[in-house]
């Protein structure tokens, strides 16, 4: 494979792994405060129609992506009312949101632009190449030459880990999620943290499926996500709730679906749906291989109830 | 009269049908150490959350330096300067001491906390491992960070909840040292508890608590340990129990070796069994005994208890025990019974293996009721039918429902463990006098408790098990301050 | 736990149901109006395309709620013992390629063997799909809820690439199986409609998973596993991982089942996209039903109108399809809501345990 070949497949890697990248260090801060949110594919979804209509309405990509960010928040406000607010029972709740919001989607799209999915165009989120940085052989391109959203994550990574680990705040929220019954007697406020936390990674979530939207497909088809969802959440937990290595999870991932382009180039011949199938086998093997290596928030996915 | 620094007259506070708090009173004063008695279910805890803000009174009032005080937090309580200690640590186990003292101090960058900490631990004298993570230290640290805990926002009040309840009979006195010191500054102290010694030993002051009510308020010398005692549990009870009181063990055993039980059957043996908490431990039960394993909080007992009633097998190691062993365990709502699930369907879940209550793939549900009907009636269970849920049982009446199955089995051995943890006095006399008719019948006890009282006052032979290691009490040794060194010894905790 | 989304008493269970139908359609009718569309138009179209006939409610609805009935038993067993099988949808169609490889490949054996091979091999192949899930919970302690979605995606894909190359339909021109041969297929229920007997064959493993959880032995530890597996473990002594081994392998093989069922007895042929959401839709049928078989059957037959319903309420009221999702999440969330409100009630009443 030619030095060419590798920057391309690098460049893909990074821009399939970018929207992961959103959404896993979103539902990071989310876990970290003891909440799972299943329903984070329903908030990228929202965030892929969202930034759709966003940038039509708007004409422009940059108020889609806002879009996007909204419209996945607003997803995770459903989801926050029941499982924050009333404490049920997690799982279920983001199960049932994703499949509310996959299905609302369609059922939006269909009605504006028939049933029959004209391909929408889209004002496009391209690419901004950084002066100089992205000259650098075979790396350059691929970090540097990706859509604003990506350099947006490349800051969002490092300021997640330094809340977290080195502010009062963030060690509010990880307390939140490890004792929360401990977390109240000093005075923290459960649920807005949850809220707040879980609201955060809805917004993030959204941006993700703008990404995917207009910077990635350049257009909006029903169940666009495809899961990535579900593989952000897994990529959390191979990230070891960490905001660092999360990212670079993200990217490995996103390596292993450009990897279906390099294959394809060399000449191999493997029917397309094992490729399709490919991300979802690796995160299944991903996840038996570590584990017993990292420790999640003591408190994930368990109800809690202030005690007034 | 000198006015209190804290006053509560005449707080109520119900929780659905139950009236945890009918009419208290209370008043702290500054430079005394108060001591709030009452036995287990007597209000002591909601007392506690009531002075702290953590919960809010239904009727009565809160005063503080005699303005009255709406709390409706845990920062309205730190603004007024009051500082709670919790019996159940309040502290982040995967988080370090370090970051569990910063925790909620708010506003303060975390070099301030650290000076504060430092300059709070050298004035009083206490120590704790400021880099290590909670969940490495042991339980006198941790109470010793909780303590650090509440002193770093300098409070004018501190009221701590049964601080000695996991604490060996040495560390005990050192937190009295650092109560009467704390108190001499000027603060006002105050200790909920329910051991009594205890009580008397460090307090000037004293209120008892009774069913909700504050029967007695009473200065240290003005009263007699059977007044106080009287007062907690009320005349009839009395005689019966002495909460706190410690039992002379020694002649409990010249009246086992009296009777002469030398034809006991071995009916459970253990030997050198390892396991995450508990390493290298050797047993022997013999029936007809109470064999008392004292101890303090997390150094192995729950692994032991599950070991020697056979719910888990030994990393390594071999247990012999009967095929059926009851077990009491000390999580009762999440080990003990199936809160969803009515009587019958809980007595199902321990008998229903029995040959005589049908065997095979099919239930027998109508000989699985009669058998949870004659339960209830047996045992008293407080339940208008089999078929009420047992979640809306109270505390008293859950634990006569397993007693009552596990006794029920007819087993040779019965594993109790912390059997009367939060049980009100009435309730916990029944669980030992059940136990003592239990043993006379030849069934082999093990009672596992860290209520060193209790151990005490019900075993033939002691055993101290100390993190993961049993020991064998001889009898000249066999009183508190003789075990409390044992259990030192045993594994020692940080000085 | 599954004490969190089942009350523990049927009828209670049944009057959470209601409310919660109640609650969402209430709710639903807003949201359409909000949309702009007419929520009495789109109610009437709902009736008219599922119950406004005989042979609308037999050959359109109750067909429809076969594979939603299998699939929503396979979900309500698993959630009763705390397995959160959200892998409906992949062993579905697991379950769907083998049945279909067993028919085009044994074409030549007679009705009674066809079918019965047919089916157990879709049992066999639905437990497949889940043994990776249970195994990793089992083993590793990961939770199932991840791993059964992700397989979902690796079903579907694989049984797509099964109709686009290994078992594609002789022409080579769709990607579809050919059609199997009239011994494979199921006999109809009632005559002169469309319902075959996986109708029936539903109702009896309702019945059977009804007997097992009230009568059996093991039914009682499927359900003390689920409502409180400490306890179970401890107090009762149930090998918890054997239980829950055996019920998660369970449901994978009632689901697989579900696919085979309606390739048999319906579309005769396999083809991409067989299931319309049918192992989601599970979830919604099983929570509705408060986890019992016998409810089971009632909420599947509800969700089969709806769904027939959607078809003429596209049609005649113009409103996308994909409305029923949003409905069946909204039953979801109505159950959870109403199962919070109901539980905090009780627990104010007893009054929790006193300090």
């Amino acid at each position: 494979m030619s030095q060419a070949d590798l920057a391309l497949f690098l460049e893909a890697a990074v821009r399939l792994g970018i929207p992961l990248a959103f959404a896993a260090l979103g539902e990071t801060i989310t876990e970290r405060s003891g909440v799972i949110n299943i329903g984070l594919e329903g908030s990228i979804i929202a965030g892929a129609l969202g930034g759709a209509l966003g940038a039509l309405a708007f004409d422009g990509a940059g108020p889609g992506v806002m879009a996007g960010a909204v419209a996945g928040l607003t997803i995770a406000l459903v989801f926050t009312l029941f499982a924050v607010g009333l404490g049920a029972d997690q799982i279920i709740t983001g199960t049932a949101v994703t499949i509310g919001s996959l299905g609302m989607t369609g059922a939006v799209y269909q009605a504006r632009f028939g049933a029959t999915g004209t391909e929408l165009s889209l004002p496009t989120l391209a690419p901004l190449a950084i002066p100089g940085l992205s000259e650098i052989p075979v790396v350059g391109r691929a970090l540097f030459a990706q859509a604003p959203t990506a350099y947006a994550a490349y800051v969002i990574a490092p300021v997640a880990w330094y809340v977290l680990f080195r502010t009062s705040w963030g060690l509010e929220l990880r307390a939140t999620g490890e004792a929360p019954t401990a977390a109240e007697a000093a005075g923290v406020r459960v649920r807005l943290v949850r809220a707040g936390a879980t609201l955060f990674g809805g917004a993030m979530a959204g941006v993700a499926g703008a990404h995917l939207a207009l910077a990635h497909a350049g257009t909006f088809a029903e169940n666009m996500s495809a899961g990535k969802g579900f593989i952000a959440i897994a990529v959390v937990v191979l990230g070891r709730w960490n905001p660092i290595l999360v990212f670079f999870a993200a990217m490995f991932f996103g390596a292993a679906s450009a990897l279906q382009f390099v294959l394809q180039a060399l000449g191999f011949d493997v029917a397309y749906q094992l490729f399709l199938a490919f991300p979802y086998v690796l995160t299944l093997a991903a996840l038996a291989g570590w584990v017993g290596r990292s420790r999640a928030p003591a408190a994930l996915a368990l109800p809690w109830e202030p005690r007034r | 009269m000198r006015r209190p620094l804290v006053e509560l007259r005449g707080v109520q506070r119900r929780f659905g049908q139950v009236q945890a708090l009918v009419s208290a009173d209370l008043g702290l004063f500054p430079g005394e150490v108060h001591g709030v008695l009452g036995a287990n279910g007597a209000g002591k805890s909601t007392l506690f959350n009531v002075l702290g803000g953590l919960l809010a009174p239904d009727e009565g009032s809160v005063t503080v330096d005699g303005v009255p005080a709406q709390m409706r937090g845990p920062r309205d309580a730190w603004a007024l300067g009051i500082g709670l200690v919790h019996q159940h640590f309040t502290l982040v186990p995967a988080l370090s001491v370090r970051e569990n003292l910063a925790l909620g101090a708010r506003g303060r960058s975390l070099d301030e906390i650290d000076q504060a900490v430092r300059a709070t631990m050298d004035r009083t004298g206490l120590r704790v491992p400021l880099d290590d993570a909670v969940a490495s230290i042991g339980v006198g640290d941790r109470q010793r960070t909780e303590i650090l805990k509440t002193l770093l926002r300098e409070p004018r009040v501190l009221v701590l909840d049964e601080p000695t309840a996991v604490l060996t009979p040495e560390e005990v006195s050192g937190l009295f040292g650092l109560l009467r010191a704390l108190a001499d500054e000027g603060r006002a102290v105050a200790l909920v508890a329910h051991k009594l010694d205890e009580v008397l030993a460090v307090s000037d002051r004293l209120t008892v608590l009774r069913e909700g009510r504050s029967v007695l308020h009473v200065l240290r010398d003005e009263v007699s340990e059977r007044g106080l005692v009287t007062a907690m549990v009320g005349d009839g009870v009395a005689e019966r129990i002495l909460p706190g009181t410690p039992v002379d063990p020694s002649a409990r055993i010249e009246v086992e070796a009296e009777t002469g039980r030398a034809d006991a059957r071995v009916v459970g043996t253990l030997c050198a069994v390892c396991g995450e908490r508990l390493r290298n431990v050797t047993l022997e039960v013999r029936g007809g005994e109470v064999l008392g394993v004292a101890g303090v909080e997390g150094n192995g007992q729950h692994e032991l208890a599950l070991v020697l009633s056979g719910r888990r097998r030994p990393v390594e190691g071999q247990v012999s025990v009967p095929a059926e062993v009851g077990y009491i365990p000390q999580d009762r709502r999440t080990e003990g019974l199936v809160g969803t699930f009515d009587i019958a369907e809980n007595v199902a879940l321990g008998l229903g293996r029995l040959p005589r209550l049908g065997s095979g793939w099919l239930m027998s549900w109508q000989a699985l009721r009669d058998e949870a009907e004659g339960i209830r009636t047996r045992f008293e269970v407080a339940a208008p039918s089999t078929r009420t849920f047992v979640s809306a049982l109270s505390g008293g009446n859950q634990q006569r429902v397993i007693i009552g199955r596990e006794l029920a089995l007819g087993a040779p051995m019965l594993v109790a463990e912390n059997p009367t943890r939060g049980l009100d006095v009435a309730a916990a006399a029944y669980v030992h006098g059940e136990l003592e008719r239990l043993a006379s019948e030849g069934v082999a006890i093990v009672l596992i408790s860290t209520d060193l009282d209790e151990v005490l006052g019900l075993s033939g032979r002691v055993v101290v098990l100390s993190r993961g290691h049993l020991t064998p009490v001889p009898a000249p040794e066999c009183s508190r301050e003789g075990i409390g060194a044992m259990m030192l010894a045993g594994g020692g905790e940080s000085a | 736990m599954s004490g969190s989304v089942a009350p523990a008493r049927a009828r209670e269970a049944a009057l959470l149901g209601a409310g919660a139908v109640v609650l969402t359609l209430g709710t639903g009718a807003l949201l359409l109006l909000l949309g702009g569309y007419d929520p009495a138009a789109a109610g009437s179209a709902m009736v008219r395309g599922s119950v406004g006939s005989w042979n609308t409610f037999v050959s359109i609805t109750l067909v429809r709620s076969v594979p939603l009935l299998l699939s929503g038993l396979a979900v309500a067993f698993a959630f009763r013992a705390g397995v959160w099988n959200i892998g409906a949808e992949g062993q579905l169609y697991a379950g769907a390629v083998a049945g279909v490889w067993v028919a085009l490949t044994f074409s030549g054996l007679p009705r009674p063997v066809l079918l019965a091979a047919m089916l157990a091999a879709s049992c066999l192949a639905g437990a497949s799909w889940a043994l990776v899930p249970t195994l990793m919970r089992l083993r590793l302690g990961i939770g199932e809820v991840i791993t059964t979605i992700l397989m979902n995606f690796v079903g579907i894909y694989m049984a797509a690439w099964m109709v686009h190359g290994p078992l594609q339909e002789e022409r080579g021109v769709f990607p579809q199986t050919d059609r199997i041969v009239e011994a494979a297929r199921l006999p109809t229920l009632i005559p002169g409609s469309r319902l075959h007997i996986g109708f029936a064959l539903g109702l009896v493993i309702a019945a059977a998973l009804a007997f097992i959880m009230s009568r059996t032995r093991f039914g009682f530890h499927v359900r003390a596993v689920g409502a409180a597996p400490d306890a179970a473990a401890v107090a009762g002594r149930i090998d918890t991982r054997r239980v829950l081994m055996i019920t998660f392998l369970a449901s994978g093989a009632i689901a697989g089942l579900a696919g085979a069922v309606e390739v048999s007895g319906l579309t005769y042929a396999l083809y991409e996209n067989l299931s319309d959401g049918w192992g989601y839709t599970a979830i919604a049928v099983a929570l509705l039903a408060g986890l019992r078989p016998g409810g089971v059957v009632i909420t599947a037959i509800f969700f089969g109108a709806l769904r027939a319903g959607a078809g003429a309420m596209q049609r005649d009221a113009g409103i996308p399809a994909a409305w029923v999702d949003v409905i069946e999440a909204l039953v979801i969330l109505a159950v959870l809501g109403l199962e919070r409100m109901r539980a905090s009630r009780v627990a104010s009443l007893s009054g929790g345990e006193g300090p």
